[in-house]
Formats: structure tokens, sequence, C-alpha cells
């Protein structure tokens, strides 16, 4: 008999009916440090499990959940606009069947224009995303992202 | 001295022997070990093979239904007429729960549509069911539509996910005898030779 181990980050695809959801989506960016008063460009970086794919900003099918990320109104750092990475073509299926996605894999990064007050501020909002491996879809997800962000 | 010397040379060479031999059995022991351990995220349970689906829900600690009576239902259909599993008493059953954005769902649900036709003889119907959340009715249809079935697709009611015990994952499928026995189920898109295979199960073929 197998042994079976638990460990974390190993990703194999998701288990169904396991009870604990995952999102297969993490938040990677650190402090960002800007010129305060002034506009400065941020970039939120995130990772897609290996094995896993999202749509991108700009899917390829207006029925699949484009990437996106919303920003929450809050004091200290204002966002002036956004830019998304392109996606990556992925074929699902084969021959004939085969359809043509537009994803984000492994890590991807979306740029934020923003203007920051002086001192420690907080950037806050969420990610909206549908992963899927090879062979099934999870249901769409929302990642609250908190990214620090220091005026000087 | 020399006596003296051919021993202590006879006796390294016994700790040697004896110390390669434990090595050697330690290490072996450490790679059959490792050849056996199947790694899964914490929290989860052991995986089917990547990329592909499996093909019995108890792979995942679930409960499967296999074997067991399918749930009845009464869900609508894209025209609000009611449909029920009672319906089609008598009858195969393919149950596919899917959702419009679900790319595996739509790769799989034209397989399901050539061989509604294919094994229509035999009484077989194919049942659509939405997993889409709080999705309008038009628009679900839309996504329907786009595959090319037009075979019933139903909307889901809040009870159909919890009876069928349905993961967090799409799409799901129950593959139901003419007795309302579920002979097969699968999660994830099998290939099509596997989607006709579990269907002749259905079928009795």
């Amino acid at each position: 008999m197998p042994i079976v181990a638990r460990a974390q980050g190993i990703s194999l695809g998701d288990a169904p009916r396991a009870g604990v959801a995952k999102g297969h989506v993490v938040f990677l960016s650190e402090e960002s440090v800007v010129e305060a008063g002034k506009p400065e460009v941020v970039e939120l970086q995130f990772r897609v499990d290996e094995g896993f794919h999202i749509n991108s900003h700009t899917p390829a099918d207006a029925l699949l959940i484009a990437t996106s990320f919303k920003v929450d109104p809050g004091a200290g750092v204002t966002v002036l606009g956004e830019e998304y990475p392109k996606g990556a073509a992925f074929r699902l299926g084969q021959g004939a069947d085969a359809e043509l996605l537009d994803v984000y894999q492994g890590v991807f990064r979306v740029r934020l224009r923003v203007v920051a007050a002086k001192g420690a501020q907080t950037l806050a909002g969420t990610l909206r995303y549908q992963a899927c491996d090879n062979a099934a879809c999870f249901p769409p997800r929302s990642l609250p992202v908190q990214a620090a962000i220091t005026g000087k | 001295m020399r006596r003296i010397g051919v021993l202590a040379a006879m006796v390294v060479l016994v700790g040697l022997l004896v110390w390669a031999g434990v090595y050697n059995l330690r290490q072996r022991r450490a790679a059959m070990q490792r050849a056996q351990i199947v790694l899964v995220k914490d929290g989860t349970n052991p995986p089917a093979a990547s990329g592909s689906a499996s093909t019995d829900a108890s792979e995942f600690g679930g409960e499967s239904l296999k074997g067991k009576i399918a749930p009845g239902f009464t869900l609508v259909d894209l025209s609000g007429k009611k449909v029920s599993l009672a319906d089609f008493k008598g009858h195969p059953v393919v149950i596919n729960f899917w959702a419009t954005y679900c790319g595996p769902c739509r790769l799989e649900m034209p397989w399901f549509q050539e061989f509604s036709g294919k094994y229509q003889p035999q009484g077989l119907i194919v049942l659509g069911v939405d997993q889409d959340e709080d999705m309008p009715r038009d628009q679900v249809a839309a996504g329907a539509k786009k595959t090319g079935v037009t075979y019933p697709i139903l909307m889901p009611d809040k009870d159909i996910a919890k009876s069928y015990a349905l993961g967090d994952y799409l799409p799901e499928t129950f593959y139901v005898d003419k007795n309302g026995t579920v002979v097969e189920e699968s999660i994830g898109t099998p290939s099509k030779d596997e989607v006709e295979a579990n269907i002749r199960k259905a079928v009795g073929v």
C-alpha cells in the first residue's frame, strides 16, 4: 500500500469534496517604495499553482471569466490605472475538439499606476479569477490583496 | 608485531564490510519508501493522475454514488418546464454537471450530444445540469447553445449539489442504468472513448 504523506505546496491537481478550499493563486509581492505624491508604478505579483491556469484579463471567449483586480477605496493610495499582462495560448483538448484559451500560468504581474501619500500605506483590493487544470475547473474565486506601499 | 598489524587490518576490513552492509540496507529502504510516497497538498486527498479524469469519486475521499440508486430530482429546464429524473424511469440516463465558465465541460458536451444520438435506439437520455452560481437562465442558454447541445439543460436548485455529493470541481458526470443505478461516475473530463465506454455501461451494451 502506498504511503500518503501530506505536504504543503505540492501541486498535483486538487481534490474535490476535500472540504478545504484552496484558491490555486497566491499573492507574492512585498513592500513597494515609491516617491510620495507623484504617479508611480507598482507591480502586484501573483503565482498560479503549477498544473493550473486562470483566464487572462482578455479571455478568448466572452463566457469565460476574466482575471481582474478591483481596488478597494481607501485613503493613502490613489490608483490612476491598471495594466494587465498578455496571456499565453493554452490548448485545451486535442485534434478537432481542441479549444485555444488565453491564460496566465506561473507568475504574472498586474501593474498599477498609483499616487501614494507619504508614509506607510496599504493598497487593498481583490483579484477575481477562475482556475482550471487540464481536465476540470473550479468556481470563480476572489483573492483579497493587501499590498504595502511606502511613500518617501 | 606483524600479526598485530594483520589482525588490525582484518578488524578494520570487517568493520568496513558491516558499515557498508548497513548503509546499503538503509539506502534501499529509503529508496523503496520514496517510491511509495504519494505527495498531496495539505488538507486534500490523493488526486487523480495529472491531466486526466478520475473514474471513481471515492478516490477523492468523497462519497461515491457508484452502485447506488441515483438521487431523484425535479428541476426546471431552460424553458421553465419541470423535468424529473423519474420521468425517465426505465431509460439509461447520463447526468452531466457543468458550468458556462468551464472549458473542459464545453469540450465534452458535444460528445454527449453525439452519443445521445448514437444510443438513442437504446433509450439513452442525457441531462445537463448547470452549476453556474446565480446565472440567469438566458445566459445559461447562451452558454449551452455555444456547445451545440440540444439535450435538456436544467437549472440547479439548492439541493442537487448536496444530493449528488458534488465537489468544488466541474465537470462531474453520473451514468445511470435503466434500473436507476449509478454504474459509473467521472470527475473532470475523461477522453471521448472513456465517455463512450461509460455510456455503454449505462446502456448495457
